[in-house]
């Protein structure tokens, strides 16, 4: 009994190769699956919270028509759990000692923001502060730009309408950040309740009521069912999500980190079904002898049950205690880049999909090999018998491949991913069997060595089955990892691309059309030249061929963009960032026709030659749709609805230009010369925003540098496992090839170059498999355009081939620093 | 270097010259004298036994003079060239082009078949196709038929068969063998140290060989007794009685 029990310990286990490399393996999977769970639930957490600070809420609701909602509407969220609060916009003209100005008012609730902070700085001299709640009644926190515009001190009063505020700090920056292009004054914030005693909104005046809602998603999501059939069309519901700027960078991260995850489970599963088969061939004649001892069959499944339960306790919890100090600098790291504490998260759900992984991992992948070691014969410690044909083990890869489907599935929760990784494995399996079978073929006719070369060559013959199978191995690691790292190449691109350095900050509104040129010339000698200046026709969209637009559009179709005015502009060049989608664009001396946005040509129903009717002032303009133009709204430049050509139909109507360019930080003293000189150009400072969702995307970005990094150190242990398999048979022969008068130099580089070959067959064919598993997925996941990458597939192989030479050297030591009679002594 | 290529020279030294051989291992605690002022000296051609006890240190003088291990003390000369000179590169070359090796556990590789066991020796010695000569060999140990098959397809008496075809493949001047027909029954071990003996005696190898075989001790032109490290005469009469 005492000796069954040493038999079970996983002190003894651990002192076998195989075995160590079951629990390291087991270990990484469950560490790498834990933190990347943990930390993407904590990135959720802090995107969804900065982003939300964007909207000061979780959700805001808008009222475009200048009337509030019915008070039963914010009371049934108060009822419901929600926190809510509420804004009022609107402009006015304020009054100091030093002149009059327009103002863009926000008058905020108490409970402003529900989400993010409010910058201020409540002297010109005092440090800047950031506070949680607004200005109290009877104060007035104003744009620093108004200050001096109307030479006043804070101290001082300020006259808004019927009521005199006092000024009692400096507005730097609200989580809202003021980013529609109607704001055009400088913005002033006060309470809401000081709103009615200023007399400024009277019955039909031009006031947006905002309110904002913060809570647990399904609160509001069930709210959102309640509230839905009551709003009216000028009512609009805003989630971060859709958040223009944001959502696409904020679910693609998610995806990303899932992607991550799931690639961590499938290289994890590897590690685990290769050495828990060596463990199970390497454990035969111990079986054998345990049977002619008298253990049953069941006696000996048992046995081996149990080793393998205490093996997964073991590896969560060695997993466990690699992931959460892990998951602690991962999170500082994220506090670091966000220059602010971060709250540190411990989601006891996020450890979920790893203990699964470690269940799945043992059961689906360990188990079967080891479990088939019942049937071995007891005769086996007689004479050795043949060996398992590898058909017994076609139940156990289909059970395998299940399995990791199964889990892919059901954590990343993405069809697509699973079909795209399965896509990938099956082109690469077909691959390699067509590629091992040639290379076999080819393999076969050299013959003799002499050099390390041609000793290597006829070592990997030598080797094929073994060969093969690592082959087999090291390109679907490859694989897995060069789509990861594939995937974040262009990821990151992307949102580089998105937000250059010099991506325009500071938009220039209301130029009047006889101060372009002098506004250009201002900015162009203080060297922050203008992008393209666009002229602006405020309009609105009044009729679809001849018919009411309202009447004419679905009634289910709530479009914001129907219900105000719309900047209307006219330009002879496409913008690069925009892509027609349909008709063509106007060419040279074109007058006719309209491009409209995609989206809302979608939503409307419009089609190639629809007739869209203007109504701007007084006047009506009647155009045909030309073309139909997508736009990237989160490109920080002006963008339109809808686009005339050059003497088109806009020819004559009011308007003035916008523009917007990029401004540095030392640059904005610039900015109160210019306001004195063009006191009627708006100045729109988006700089704060700009710099924030930059921070974010370093963020996100050193995270998913920090996950790949993560999972790279995976495909390592994958490949050091896999060679590693093989390690007794090649140090057995490396001793005897040594007796036999192999030169150590020479058996050391055959060796290397031999796995160098190994590495970078498996190279190229992982690099394939990869582009082909990106091609699916950029193209299904990420919504991006699929290029080939070599610059970063390129150097893949050959870091593979040397990796493995490596790997090969490395295992040979042991054989290569000894002298031949100490390894015979140890053969025998 | 100079030695061993001189053919001059080789043909008249003994193949084989030991003095004062004394070898030791160091372990945790002291040190352990295996051997103690071995000297012995071998000629081309002769067939040699060395006998003794289980611990008495066979396997230690064997890997010794085959190169395998160089001593702590005394001088070995292989084919003229004195072993603990020589480079472990250099001893490498030489095994690999002169020395030829049978032991008591056969030790072929596994994976291979037998036709790829006995060309791994040839493939280092760099010939450019072994295969012709390796299918010789074994049609010569009586294995021609079984070419593709790998050591566990094989009984022990054939697996010991490949193995002196293997021993034999690279043209050796001496061949030591560790106790060749130790794990297998008498008559096949009968056969083989017949096949063994008669191989020897074609390609006129020098035979050096531990074995507790008393008729294959036997049948050597030789015996040398070793005693706790020691060498002694070699006195049947007296092992006979024992
Ligand atoms: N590297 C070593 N470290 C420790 N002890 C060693 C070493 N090499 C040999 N020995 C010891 O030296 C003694 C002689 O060993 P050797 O293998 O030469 O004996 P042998 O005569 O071949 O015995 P057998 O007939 O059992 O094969 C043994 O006691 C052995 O344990
Ligand atoms: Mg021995």
């Amino acid at each position: 009994m005492a000796a069954a029990k040493k038999l079970m310990s996983v002190r003894r286990d651990w002192r076998e190769r195989d075995v160590r490399v079951v629990l390291v393996a087991l270990v990484i999977a469950v560490a790498t699956v834990a933190t990347i769970a943990l930390f993407a639930n904590q990135l959720q957490r802090t995107l969804v919270s900065s982003a939300s600070s964007f909207l000061a809420a979780d959700r805001q609701l808008e009222a475009e028509n200048g009337r509030p909602v019915p008070a039963e509407w914010i009371d049934e969220a108060r009822e419901r759990g929600l926190e809510t609060g509420q804004l009022i916009e609107f402009s006015t003209m304020v009054f100091g000692e030093g002149g009059f100005q327009l103002v863009s008012v926000k008058a905020v609730s108490d409970e402003y923001p529900l989400r993010g902070e409010i910058e201020i700085q409540p002297g010109s001299d005092a440090p800047r502060q950031t506070v949680g709640a607004g200005p109290g009644r009877g104060e007035i926190w104003v744009n620093p730009r108004l200050l001096r515009l109307l030479e006043l001190e804070i101290g001082e009063t300020l006259e808004v309408g019927n009521l005199e505020l006092e000024i009692t700090s400096l507005l730097i920056r609200e989580p809202d950040g003021g980013f529609r292009l109607s704001s055009l004054a400088p913005r002033v914030m006060i309470h809401v309740d000081d709103v009615p005693g200023t007399g400024v909104i009277q019955e039909g005046s031009r006031a947006e009521y905002v309110y904002l809602f913060a809570g647990p998603d399904n609160l509001l999501d069930d709210y959102y069912q309640w509230l839905e059939p009551r709003l009216e069309p000028s009512h609009e519901w805003e989630s971060v999500r859709d958040g223009e700027t944001f959502s696409r960078s904020l679910e693609r991260a998610e995806r990303f980190l899932l992607l991550g995850g799931s690639l961590a489970v499938l290289l994890a599963a590897v590690a685990v079904a290769v050495a828990s088969r060596q463990y199970a061939l390497s454990q035969r004649d111990t079986v054998a002898l345990l049977k002619t001892l008298g253990l049953s069959s069941r006696g000996i499944g048992g046995l081996y049950l149990r080793r393998l339960a205490l093996w997964g306790i073991a590896g969560v919890i060695g997993g466990l205690l690699v992931a959460l100090p892990l998951f602690w600098i991962l999170v500082r790291l994220l506090s670091d880049v966000l220059e602010q504490p971060v709250d540190f998260h411990l989601a006891p759900s996020a450890l979920l999909p790893a203990l699964l992984t470690a269940l799945v991992s043992l059961f689906a992948f360990a188990y079967p090999p080891i479990r088939r070691l019942r049937n071995v014969a007891a005769m086996r410690v007689l004479r050795a018998q043949p060996g398992e044909s590898g058909r017994d083990a076609i139940p156990d890869i289909a059970i395998a491949i299940l399995a990791v489907f199964g889990l892919v599935w059901l954590y990343a929760g993405e069809v697509a991913l699973v079909f795209a990784l399965l896509g990938g494995l099956a082109l690469l399996l077909a691959v390699l069997a067509l590629v091992g079978g040639l290379m076999v073929a080819v393999l076969r006719r050299v013959r003799g060595g002499g050099n390390a070369w041609r000793l290597a060559l006829v070592g990997l013959y030598r080797h094929r089955q073994a060969s093969m199978a690592q082959m087999a191995v090291f390109a679907m690691t490859l694989m897995l990892a060069a789509t990861l790292i594939l995937v974040r190449t262009s990821l990151l691109d992307d949102w580089q691309a998105q937000l250059p350095d010099n991506a325009p900050n500071h938009f220039l509104i209301n130029i009047a059309p006889d101060a372009v040129d002098e506004v250009e010339a201002f900015w162009a000698e203080r060297d922050a030249p203008l992008d393209t200046v666009y002229p602006m026709v405020r309009g609105r969209l009044t009729e679809l061929n001849d018919q009411p637009v309202l009447e004419a559009v679905s009634k289910d179709e709530r479009i914001g963009a129907l219900n105000r005015e719309l900047n209307l502009t006219w330009m002879a060049e496409l913008p690069e960032d925009n892509e027609i989608v349909a008709g063509e664009w106007f060419a040279p001396g074109d007058t006719i026709g309209v491009s409209v946005e995609a989206e809302l040509a979608e939503r409307m129903g419009l089609v190639m030659g629809d007739r869209l009717t203007f109504t701007i002032g007084s006047e009506t303009v009647t155009e045909p749709v030309t073309s139909i133009r997508t736009v990237q709204w989160d490109s920080m430049k002006p963008n339109f609805y809808m686009a005339f050509p050059p003497g088109g139909g806009l020819t004559d109507m009011p308007g003035t230009w916008i523009t917007s360019f990029h401004l540095d930080e030392g640059n904005k003293v610039a900015l109160n010369e210019f306001s004195r000189r063009f006191p009627t150009v708006s100045v729109l400072e988006i700089d704060h925003i700009i710099e924030r969702i930059q921070q974010i995307v370093r963020q996100v970005t050193q995270a998913i540098e920090a996950i790949l990094a993560l999972i790279l150190a995976a495909a390592l242990v994958v490949m050091a496992a896999v060679v590693s398999a093989t390690l007794r048979d090649r140090q057995r022969e490396g001793a005897l090839l040594r007796t036999l008068g192999g030169q150590q130099s020479l058996l050391a580089r055959s060796t290397m170059l031999e796995f160098a070959l190994l590495g970078f067959v498996a190279g190229i064919m992982g690099v394939l498999a990869a582009e082909a598993a990106v091609y699916a997925l950029q193209v299904r996941m990420f919504e991006g355009t699929f290029r080939w990458h070599w610059q970063v597939m390129l150097p893949i192989p050959f870091i593979s081939a040397a990796l493995l030479a490596l790997f090969g050297r490395w295992q040979l030591r042991p054989v290569l620093s000894v002298s031949p009679m100490l390894l015979l002594r140890r053969l025998e | 270097m100079n030695q061993m290529t001189d053919p001059k020279l080789a043909a008249t030294n003994p193949m084989l010259r030991v003095t004062d051989l004394t070898h030791r291992v160091s372990l945790e605690t002291d040190t352990l004298t295996i051997l103690q002022g071995v000297s012995l000296e071998i000629n081309r051609g002769e067939s040699v036994a060395i006998v003794g006890r289980s611990g008495s240190g066979k396997t230690t003088l064997l890997g010794l003079l085959a190169g395998l291990d160089t001593p702590t003390e005394g001088k070995v000369e292989l084919d003229g060239a004195e072993i603990s000179s020589l480079t472990e590169d250099q001893r490498a070359q030489l095994r690999a082009s002169r020395v030829g090796f049978v032991f008591q556990s056969f030790q072929l590789l596994p994976a291979l078949s037998a036709l790829e066991n006995v060309m791994l020796p040839l493939e280092l010695a760099g010939m450019e196709s072994p295969e012709a000569r390796a299918k010789e060999l074994l049609e010569r140990v009586g294995l021609g038929e079984r070419l593709s098959h790998t050591p566990r397809q094989l009984s022990g008496g054939e697996q010991q068969r490949v193995a002196i075809a293997r021993a034999f493949a690279s043209d050796p001047v001496i061949l030591f063998a560790d106790e060749p027909t130790g794990n297998l029954d008498n008559r096949t071990g009968q056969a083989v140290s017949d096949l063994l003996m008669d191989l020897n005696r074609e390609q006129g190898t020098t035979l050096v060989m531990v074995t507790h075989d008393e008729h294959l001790a036997a049948r050597c032109g030789r015996q040398l007794q070793i005693e706790a490290g020691v060498l002694t005469e070699p006195e049947a009469a007296r092992e006979l009685a024992d």
